[in-house]
């Protein structure tokens, strides 16, 4: 399955990239990471409850980084397994500023197998989407405050509050340059 | 396949039920018809600790008039909604919709609340409701409140409903003057599931203009959706050929479609223009 997509975020591209690749960082904004943990360069561990409302489950698996160019280009290899079934695959993410956002775009090609395939098929597209806007929005959380502060607290209920007044903004913003 | 071991409470009354949720919260999950929760718990996608039986409390399955409204109980079964003769006199696009679920076998079973509450996003329900601007009752240990429909969907899978809550009954203003409703579907063969639904309700006047209009489309994003753009295109509009097709071009406006192995995002969002044209045009003329 090709995903791509687009995110834009209110923090300068420098902070994005920190964030992006910053292990604790990064457990603080997947969706449903209980661990990630370093364990080479530009490699790691990862142990993830994924899942859309009642359909959960665990995954194992390691990340690795490739390409990476700060602040503006990395490529990611991901692969997984649980219960559940499978995942496999690698994607290129690129970060760039434009006026006073930033824009991450990524685009990539993944492999689901097992059971959350066969009976999951028709959702997976619309949970990646789904995962991917809550990740970005958390990140963009982080990259937000400067690397003294404390970090921003994520929750379902934050994520999707910082969510939808993003969106408030951008049509705001739409509606004003109209 | 069997499913992972699990704790089985079966509550008389709704009351009981949403302390037993307040009790368990996050790791409970309230049964209904258990069409959508069992087949994913056989499997072992959902592995909730505690099942929460709601089958057993009585008046949860009703549709009454009261108020000008039509109120449904959540555990109303979709073949009670199909075959309900009063229904096909004064709403008849709940009959129309419940039709197309699945089969026989899931609409003896399967429930509104319970569809409604698990928010597939290929759901047939989901259009309907919120075609029909339908408002939804949620009770938990703290009390009731009622919910938008279009407040409700809130993501894939996922609804407005916190985790202590039940949803309990759907209400819906009963529909008046020279009204029309049509509910549109491509099944996928396999599932059944809507690959593009869309749901219409609309209201003509005097002269034959379209007054006002609801459009719920369900199978096309990661949520069912109202399809604004076509509507605000047909208010106030004599509901002609060329109106109606270039109102439902507009069918996927701002949406993010999905695709899958079966149907490709530029085929749906086809599918989703051409089926809303039709779904109109049908409203259209019952409404005559």
């Amino acid at each position: 399955m090709k995903i791509e997509g687009t995110h834009e975020l209110h923090a300068s591209p420098q902070r994005v990239f920190e964030a992006l690749t910053d292990p604790i960082v990064l457990q603080r904004c997947i969706p449903g990471c209980e661990r990630l943990e370093r364990s080479g360069e530009n490699s790691y561990a990862a142990t993830l409850r994924a899942g859309v409302g009642s359909i959960k489950g665990v995954f194992t698996g390691a990340v690795r980084l490739e390409d990476v160019q700060p602040p503006r280009h990395f490529r990611m290899i991901v692969e997984g397994k649980g219960q559940p079934g499978f995942v496999k695959g690698s994607g290129d993410l690129d970060i760039e500023a434009r006026d006073a956002v930033t824009i991450v775009s990524y685009k990539g090609d993944i492999q689901v197998g097992g059971t959350i395939a066969g009976v999951g098929q028709r959702m997976l597209q619309g949970a990646v989407k789904m995962m991917a806007s809550q990740f970005f929005t958390a990140i963009e959380a982080e990259a937000k405050t400067e690397s003294h502060e404390p970090p921003p607290k994520h929750g379902f209920f934050r994520t999707a509050l910082r969510w939808f007044s993003g969106l408030v903004r951008r049509v705001f913003r739409k509606t004003v340059t109209k | 396949m069997i499913p992972a071991q699990f704790d089985y409470l079966t509550p008389k009354t709704i009351d009981e039920a949403v302390g037993m949720l307040a009790q368990h919260s996050d790791d409970a999950k309230v049964l209904a018809g258990g069409h959508s929760l069992i087949p994913a718990m056989k499997l072992r996608l959902a592995m909730p600790q505690v099942l929460i039986d709601i089958g057993r409390i009585k008046d949860l399955a009703y549709i009454r008039e009261e108020g000008g409204q039509i109120r449904i109980g959540a555990m109303t079964t979709h073949y009670q909604l199909e075959s309900s003769d009063r229904l096909r006199e004064i709403c008849p696009l709940l009959p129309e919709c419940s039709a197309h679920i699945g089969d026989v076998q899931v609409r003896n079973k399967g429930t509104i609340g319970g569809s409604l509450a698990h928010s597939d996003p290929a759901g047939d329900w989901p259009a309907a409701i919120i075609a029909i601007g339908a408002e939804l009752v949620a009770v938990s240990a703290g009390g009731e409140r009622t919910i938008k429909a279009t407040d409700f969907f809130v993501d894939m899978l996922t609804t407005a409903l916190e985790p202590g809550e039940i949803l309990r009954e759907i209400r819906i203003a009963t529909p008046s003057g020279k009204f029309g409703q049509s509910y549109m579907k491509v099944a996928q063969p396999a599932s059944g599931f809507a690959v593009v639904g869309v749901a219409v309700n609309l209201t003509l006047d005097a002269s034959g203009a379209c007054q006002t209009i609801g459009v719920g489309i369900t199978g096309v994003a990661s949520k069912v959706y109202r399809a604004s753009a076509v509507e605000q295109v047909l208010t106030g509009r004599a509901l002609d050929g060329q109106t109606v097709t270039d109102a439902a071009a507009h069918a996927t406006d701002g949406v993010s479609v999905n695709g899958d192995l079966y149907a490709s995002e530029a085929y749906r969002r086809h599918l989703a223009q051409v089926y809303t044209r039709r779904a109109i045009e049908a409203a259209a003329s019952r409404a005559r």
